[in-house]
């Protein structure tokens, strides 16, 4: 798997839907952006006031999108937008159920968001750092930017915000730390990258 | 009963002494101090974990090198004769094979001639995450004796040899190449396909080769011209020296009919031209490029290095060398090039001499990484009062905090503990810092009853967004260059068309047209040329502070929190990070964008 490809952070349900869009004729990029098109007309007309069916409307239509994207190849001119509209629509996404929630919700969001962080974060590191991607179990169990997306929508549902998003940070924070930390103490016999890349991000 | 041990795996050096002075002995047998040019560099190496060396020269230089060998008790080393530089690559190729070597290690390629600091050899072959690189220098000035290279995102991907001309150089390869186990087996068959071709060059070889001379006397003449008989012996190696000939520039004829190069000069082209033949080391190096092997860049920072050829050059060197003061380079040099305008100047003035003293007492990166955390850490629970104590309190240690987190990196590359897990704790810290201090402010908020939690949520959101397009356009930009297929050696040239001539005048609006000569489509000329405004910019030395300030890194955030926090409120905070952030991703996406289109 190519290195923007891991980037995604795909759950099992993008990957499924990602083996319906394989024969879309369009960029990924593109698809994704198309996904993100309904939530941010909604975001800037009604904001928090838009009702939860809308709200849900829309941000099944982006899981959809940005998992049909998933089947495309990246190998177009603006592959590198993919994974940053993805957090886009992720984190806006998660921000904006809890936002019409109201009360503490967002705080939940919050919780929820650095878990998400860490994880994508780690993903990065860990391939400059190493080569190496976390195993594919950790996928599944941290749900994919688009799992998140349907267990905060699930949890505003159900009236389970902010108490369910706690939850499942704590659950996922100590799952994916210990990963990590079994990770780094296990292997003792790690592979390096091709070439190292003294880190010269614009916005380290 | 135990099983033995097994082998590890041990570090071989091979090392050239090809190069001639004028007199016709090896350049690398001239008097340094108390010892000569060779034994010092095989002294350093002994240091450097190198556990076997094998020295190549040719039947006239053989018993001078063997006496000093004999001398030289340092690490096992054994002497080939061989005649010419096809034979060196046999013989390379034949120990890079490592017939008979039950462990392979990592190979290093060395000119024999090369004048150093121990420093700048340990950064190359000192450091773990170079496995394959070069010992290079950065920058448009070339150097006397070495050919150039170019790289992209810290990779080699394009080099020069007295055969093969590299287009669109980025800096110069300094005779030191060391390659990863793994890598062996390619330098074998690279150098097994090079010897053929040297022993009867093609003639686009031999084309080039000449083509070199008329560059490097261009450069002398410029020289001459500009500076008369008494210009400084400057670093100009002729392809883009002192001063500036770009290989690419069209040069006027009448400029070389012109001048008349005294004696002096003269000498200094032909000891260019042989010692450039004789150069072993620069063909491998294009082998390998050519071979599309991932080589990594160790830069000699601001170390002396040099090939002195001649008595001369060797009395001037020993007279240069005295006045670095190594301590203080490698303390300037721990800290990184591209840091932002508020750690440049506020952080790193004084936090390298933490950093020394963190050395000096035995501190780790790692540690010192973890303390920085739990700073900031601290820093959160103190916003996390609310009070305006808290929020004082929590700007001052956050600026502590951060002053630790640069003092980690500039321990690392002081002292070299570079490690894996040390590059990810610092990344991963610093993220989690930044974001526990979100969550700190948040919560402070929250207790003085005003929520800001989606404000917190998506000043989180815009930085890992910004994060986020920064990995993916490096991970794009890699994919694209490891996709490119270097054209094979026995080709000279590495640009798409073959160059043109030294002296021929460069044609009249080549920027607008594609390769193949015809017009570039409107769209992608208007992006061009908004591109070539943007990278102008990037070139005038205040507009480079003011760039990296409006990009918003971590110096300039932390600041911006602490600030704002200290005097108004998280509120302020989140306002400030969500407008300067949005601000700098846009700009930043703009650029990307017209790059992406412009290609």
């Amino acid at each position: 798997m190519s290195a923007l490809a891991t980037y995604r952070d795909d759950g099992p349900l993008a990957a499924l839907l990602g083996r319906l869009g394989a024969a879309i004729p369009l960029w990924p990029a593109a698809l994704v952006t198309i996904g993100l098109l309904p939530a941010a007309v909604v975001v800037a007309l009604e904001g928090d006031g838009a009702s939860e069916g809308l709200a849900a409307a829309c941000a099944a239509w982006l899981v959809v999108l940005g998992g049909l994207s998933r089947g495309r190849p990246l190998d177009d001119p603006l592959r590198w937008m993919v994974p940053s509209l993805l957090r886009l629509g992720e984190y806006g996404t998660i921000i904006w159920l809890c936002a019409i929630a109201g009360g503490a919700a967002p705080a939940g969001a919050f919780a929820l968001l650095a878990v998400a962080a860490f994880r994508q974060y780690d993903l990065v590191y860990r391939l400059r750092t190493r080569g190496a991607t976390p195993p594919p179990w950790t996928a599944a169990v941290s749900l994919g930017w688009e799992g998140r997306i349907v267990l905060t929508w699930i949890l505003l549902a159900a009236d389970l915000l902010p108490g369910g998003l706690y939850v499942a940070a704590g659950i996922l924070a100590v799952v994916l730390a210990g990963e990590s930390i079994h990770s780094w103490t296990s292997s003792l016999r790690v592979d390096a990258p091709a070439v190292y890349e003294d880190e010269e991000d614009e916005a380290a | 009963m135990s099983p033995p041990p097994a082998p590890q795996p041990q570090t071989t050096a091979i090392v050239l002494v090809a190069a001639a002075t004028d007199e016709g002995t090896a350049a690398a047998l001239l008097r340094w101090e108390e010892t000569t040019i060779l034994r010092r560099l095989l002294d350093q190496l002994a240091t450097l974990a190198i556990a076997r060396v094998h020295v190549l020269t040719r039947p006239g230089f053989a018993d001078a090198v063997d006496a000093e060998l004999a001398a030289f008790t340092g690490v096992p080393a054994e002497l080939h004769v061989t005649a010419d530089v096809a034979a060196d690559l046999r013989e390379i190729a034949d120990v890079a094979a490592h017939r008979g070597d039950t462990a392979p290690g990592t190979l290093v390629i060395v000119n024999g001639d090369v004048v150093t600091h121990r420093e700048a050899l340990a950064g190359l072959l000192a450091d773990p995450r170079v496995t394959t690189g070069v010992l290079s220098t950065g920058g448009r000035t070339g150097r006397p004796f070495t050919f150039r290279i170019r790289s992209r995102r810290g990779r080699v991907v394009g080099a020069g040899s007295p055969y093969h001309y590299c287009h669109h150089t980025t800096g110069g390869f300094l005779g030191v190449l060391k390659i990863a186990p793994s890598e062996r087996r390619l330098v074998a068959t690279a150098c097994e396909e090079l010897a053929p071709l040297v022993a009867d060059p093609p003639a686009s070889w031999l084309e080039e080769l000449e083509h070199k001379e008329i560059r490097w006397r261009l450069s002398l003449a410029r020289t001459q011209l500009l500076e008369g008989d008494d210009a400084p012996r400057g670093p100009h190696d002729g392809e883009a020296g002192l001063p500036r000939v770009d290989p690419s520039e069209s040069i006027d004829v009448a400029v070389l009919d012109a001048v008349e190069l005294p004696e002096e000069r003269l000498a200094e082209l032909r000891r260019r031209l042989a010692a450039g033949r004789e150069d072993a080391s620069a063909l491998v190096l294009v082998g390998m490029v050519r071979a599309g092997a991932p080589i990594g860049n160790s830069y000699l920072r601001e170390l002396f290095w040099a090939r002195p050829l001649s008595e001369a050059d060797v009395a001037h060197a020993r007279e240069e060398i005295l006045l670095y003061d190594e301590d203080k380079v490698l303390l300037d040099s721990a800290v990184k090039g591209t840091d932002g305008f508020f750690t440049t100047f506020f952080v790193s003035p004084y936090s390298r001499y933490i950093a020394r003293w963190a050395a000096r007492h035995g501190l780790t990166p790692n540690q010192v990484t973890t303390f920085s955390l739990f700073l900031g850490i601290l820093s959160a629970a103190a916003f996390a009062t609310g009070e305006r104590w808290g929020l004082i309190a929590g700007a001052v240690l956050l600026q502590l905090a951060f002053t630790f987190d640069c003092v980690d990196g500039q321990l690392a590359r002081y002292t070299r503990q570079f490690s894996k897990l040390g590059a990810w704790l610092d990344s991963v810290f610093d993220r989690a810092k930044e974001y526990v201090v979100f969550a700190g402010l948040a919560i402070g908020a929250s207790r003085t009853g005003d929520p800001v939690w989606v404000l917190a949520g998506c000043a989180l959101m815009l930085q890992t967004i910004r994060h986020t397009f920064d990995f993916s356009f490096a991970a794009a930009a890699h994919q694209t260059i490891s996709a490119t297929q270097p054209p094979p050696v026995a080709q000279s040239w590495d640009s798409l068309s073959k160059p043109p001539h030294p002296l021929a005048p460069r044609p009249a609006g080549a920027a607008t047209r594609a390769p193949d000569g015809e017009p570039l489509p409107l769209a992608r000329r208007a992006a061009a040329g908004a591109l070539a405004t943007w990278r102008a910019l990037d070139r005038l030395g205040p507009t480079i502070w003011l760039k990296r300030i409006v990009a918003f890194p971590i110096g300039e955030r932390f600041a911006a929190i602490s600030i704002t926090a200290a005097i108004w409120s998280a509120h302020t905070t989140f306002v400030v990070l969500l407008a300067w952030g949005g601000f700098a991703g846009l700009y930043a996406l703009a650029g990307r964008l017209l790059r992406s289109i412009a290609r």
